[in-house]
């Protein structure tokens, strides 16, 4: 099949407004009459409310409304799987930063100001933050259920045979930090009720139909009276997946029957904001005197902070990508996800992964040393295959890109000229390594989720496509890619297709942006919507001229019928008018394993995206300063949709990784969050940036649109354990806990 | 607040505003001027997201005070494209994929338009340096320093 825009680096439509700041962000709406909106949280970490006077903030001037637990019509209550999260805290709070109170005043000065009006008793409690600490039965209990949320754990195949048989065993115990989203729009947004009685949410988010859902079951109302819109959205990566200021927004808008706008501070985001589960990884694994892994057994201990949201799911998503890339076939793996006074943990780029697989690909690293083995070799030897078995024992039925993607890594200048790449540093000081790593992550929900793309394509008057789908635009580029797939089916020029997401109340429900899931269901979604179109106009423009229908060909800029050329314009009046609609719903419903692992919900998952890198580094052996000189990144992004998206996501994902590898790290300290801004919490600049390239391996998925699989996660997970594999290459120190601070390294270099 | 009248050059216009002169000039465009190109991602000057020009030099638009523009000369990302033509920069930008969310994309263009209107031809350290003090989390800032060296080559393609 020759591909007309499939794999093309077309530059997205969306760019345009985005360069001339005429592009709208949700947190960039106003209206007339419109009120401030604030939150009032909790200064303490663990704590029983015994009064809220509200009284002189009421009484103060421009103030419009106050609102409490009191005043939540419907569950005061929201989160994703489990909802023990309160809008609006009554009995306790469990973090800092836990809402007590929300208001709304004619300004934001005025709401500043009657915030601190707002009188709440506080009876301390003792708080819990190791979650160790926490699994203990004389704990502090942060939940009346207990302070383990899930413990899960899965067994197959004879592991202590295994270890028995192996010629190497490496045991090491990995933690891992607690980076934020850190998105530059921070949440925020506007909320007003319609003469027509629909409150519209406008609010930056990931799954605006979910979000739909959560507002109305906090406000007592029918979804019907409830409308998301999440177009534009400055930055996702997993912390807009959760309702963050939407039922807040709602409740304000409710109550005082006039526009409503609330943004976080970058301080209140940081604090209040979805982190990355910090883990205690234990790892011990087992491989014969030839490399060839044998068994394998894990316990992961993952710190969810104070409510649920994702927090299972997410344990799930690490205990199945607990052995990499690589095929083990005996392994033991138990997780529990533990509640704790820390501030909350949920979804963010990767869902679980990164953790483990820094520590598995570690693992690696020290594997090959003691065996006297290449890097790059026994990662081959043991790289998953199509019909292998995943590391909790299910088949492997999809397109599998590990080797392949590994040996592209392999024939790299930077992996293969490394020796040259590290003979000399800037500095007599310095020394150079050079590291490897690489990764799997699942697309998609998984086993018993329900995981579906819908999609709508219609001929406009205007002689344009519109496509409608729900899966947000959150900057990862889904839109271009949307258009590519329609106008490839249509045939048109991606100019004709215009792309909307993001607005229940224009766009099909068609599942989240998160899970690198969206190209893969929505352009599914899209293929069917755009085929049922084409024969639309086909027939339509075949009855109108009186040719036969397989004279009729839609091409770039117009239809061709016999003898005849139509402009697009001139095919939508022409079926238009004479009342014929062009308009199709499309459906993709992803395809499931045929078993789910035992106890264990929602596994496995089906397709896997696939990255490898290779990363050069420089450290400073006076200081401890890691630099990131060169890096080279390999995808396995199945058929790839918009090449120039792809290198994007790539080359983002690496510095995000990076910085989960260096310095990213929100630090709590008995309860109270010490980094509050871009001040202390550092992620990478331009000029921590090193020049980074993206080779393409097409492991084309079957059931992908066009053959593609998702890559929005998968590229910013190896490079994280290449930086610190390249470290221990450099300067023998091997990094067991994340991030390598120069605080860290420095002590390995001391070898403290 | 008491409000004063303050006079500046906004986007090469005269305006007259009345306000606090003690209100932050990114209030002062996104709110009373409905300019709302201009972004604020940090509030303390760390992610560049509210970079305007300042006579011709790049500020952190949450640090400047409206009172300290009187008299001068402010451009925001709105006034970049001089009778409706896009500046090389925003072009490049679309073109070499250097926007995925975009949060970042006005404070990034402006502070490279003031580099560019310094140097027309700047080496990549100092592109670098030049957009340091602006935070991006999508791209990796790869494509934002391509898209600044293809306006710069631009410049002298005419």
């Amino acid at each position: 099949m020759s591909l007309r825009w499939i794999g093309k680096p077309i530059p997205r439509q969306d760019a345009w407004t985005k360069v001339t700041g005429e592009a709208r962000y949700m947190s960039d709406l106003s209206m007339p009459n419109m009120l401030w909106g604030r939150v009032l949280r909790s200064p303490h970490p663990h704590a029983l409310i015994k009064s809220i006077d509200i009284a002189e903030a009421v009484a103060c001037s421009g103030v419009v409304a106050v609102l409490t637990h009191r005043d939540v019509p419907g569950l005061n209550a929201y989160g994703i799987v489990v909802q023990d999260q309160p809008v609006l805290c009554g009995d306790k709070v469990r973090f800092v930063g836990d809402a007590v109170a929300v208001l709304a005043a004619e300004s934001k000065e005025a709401a500043d100001h009657a915030l601190g009006l707002i009188k709440v008793e506080y009876e301390l409690l003792p708080g819990v933050f190791d979650p160790e600490v926490a699994m203990q039965q004389s704990s502090p209990t942060i939940h009346a259920k207990g302070n383990v949320l899930r413990h899960s754990k899965v067994h197959h195949g004879d592991v202590e045979g295994a270890f028995a048989d192996s010629a190497v065993v490496v045991e090491r115990e990995y933690r891992t930090s607690r980076p934020i989203s850190a998105f530059l729009e921070t949440e925020g947004g506007m909320a007003m009720l319609g003469a027509d009685g629909v409150l519209t949410v406008y609010c930056g988010a990931q799954y605006p139909d979910r979000d739909v859902i959560q507002i109305a079951r906090a406000l007592g109302l029918e979804r019907d009276k409830v409308r998301m819109v999440s177009t534009l959205v400055g930055g996702g990566f997993g912390g807009k997946d959760e309702i963050t200021v939407q039922i807040h927004l709602a409740l304000l808008a409710l109550n005082t029957k006039r526009p409503i706008k609330l943004v976080l501070s970058r301080e209140e985001s940081m604090v209040t904001g979805w982190k990355k589960h910090p883990m205690i990884v234990r790892m011990k694994t087992g491989a014969t005197s030839d490399g060839t892994l044998l068994a394998h057994e894990v316990s992961i201990i993952s710190d969810t902070g104070a409510y649920a949201s994702l927090g299972g799911t997410i344990l799930h998503s690490a205990m199945e990508h607990c052995s990499g890339p690589y095929r083990v076939p005996n392994v033991r793996v138990e997780g529990h996800c533990v509640y704790t006074n820390n501030s909350i943990s949920g979804a963010m780029r990767g869902f679980g992964v990164n953790q483990v697989t820094f520590a598995m690909e570690t693992q690696m690293d020290i594997l090959a040393e003691e065996l006297g083995l290449d890097r790059l070799d026994i990662r081959i030897k043991n790289g998953l295959k199509d019909g292998d078995k995943g590391a909790l024992g299910s088949p492997l039925v999809t397109a599998m890109g590990p080797v392949q993607t590994l040996q592209a890594a392999g024939q790299t200048e930077l992996w293969s000229q490394r020796e040259t790449y590290k003979a000399e540093p800037s500095r007599p000081w310095k020394k150079r390594g050079v590291g490897l790593a690489a990764a799997i992550k699942g697309c998609g929900l998984g086993f018993r989720m329900p995981d579906f793309g819908a999609a709508s394509v219609e001929l406009l008057p205007s002689g344009f496509f519109r496509v409608r789908v729900g899966c947000p635009e959150i900057g990862q580029g889904n839109t271009i890619a949307f258009a590519q797939m329609a106008a490839e089916v249509l045939g048109c020029s991606v100019d004709q297709v215009e792309v909307v997401t993001g607005d229940t109340g224009e766009t099909p429900d068609s599942g989240t942006s998160t899970a690198s899931r969206s190209i893969y269901v929505a352009g599914n979604a899209i293929i069917d919507a755009a085929t049922k179109v084409v024969e639309l106009v086909e027939q339509g423009i075949s009855a109108r001229l009186v040719v036969d229908v397989e004279e009729v060909e839609l091409g770039e800029a117009e239809v061709r019928a016999g003898g005849t050329a139509l402009s697009y314009l001139d095919v939508a009046a022409l079926l238009l008018q004479n009342g014929q609609t062009c308009c199709a719903a499309g459906r993709f419903d992803a395809p499931k394993a045929t078993e789910e692992v035992p106890s264990v919900y929602g596994l496995p998952h089906l397709v896997f995206g696939t990255n490898a890198h290779v990363a050069l580094v420089e450290v400073d052996t006076l200081t401890g300063q890691v630099e990131v000189l060169q890096v080279s990144a390999v995808s396995d992004a199945g058929r790839v949709i918009n090449l120039q998206g792809l290198e994007g996501q790539s080359e983002g994902g690496t510095v995000m990784g990076m910085g989960y590898a260096l310095t990213e790290d929100i630090i709590i300290d008995q309860g109270m969050v010490r980094t509050l801004n871009f001040n202390n919490y550092i992620i990478p600049t331009a000029m921590d940036t090193p020049p980074i390239s993206t080779t393409v391996v097409e492991v084309v998925e079957k059931t992908g649109p066009f053959g593609a699989k998702g890559v929005g996660e998968v590229v910013c997970i190896s490079i994280t354990p290449a930086i610190t594999n390249a470290i221990y290459d450099a300067i023998k120190v091997r990094v067991t806990e994340l991030p390598a601070t120069i605080e860290r390294v420095l002590a390995g270099l001391q070898g403290v | 607040m008491e409000r004063e009248k303050i006079c500046f050059t906004l986007n090469n216009s005269p305006v007259e505003i009345h306000c606090h002169p003690g209100e932050r000039l990114v209030d002062v465009l996104r709110e009373q001027l409905d300019l709302t190109g201009t972004k604020e991602g940090c509030g303390q000057g760390e992610c560049g997201a509210c970079t305007v020009l300042l006579d011709g030099r790049a500020v952190n638009s949450c640090l400047v005070l409206v009172g300290q523009v009187a008299g001068r000369s402010v451009t925001t990302i709105e006034g970049l494209a001089a009778g409706g033509k896009l500046d090389p920069l925003q072009t490049a930008f679309v073109q070499e994929g250097a926007v995925q969310c975009g949060y970042c994309t006005p404070g990034m263009i402006i502070s490279a338009k003031a580099l560019l209107m310094e140097k027309h031809n700047p080496t990549e350290a100092e592109i670098k340096e030049a957009i340091a003090g602006n935070l991006c989390r999508c791209t990796g800032y790869i494509k934002i320093i391509k898209a600044v060296q293809a306006a710069a080559a631009s410049r002298f393609e005419g």
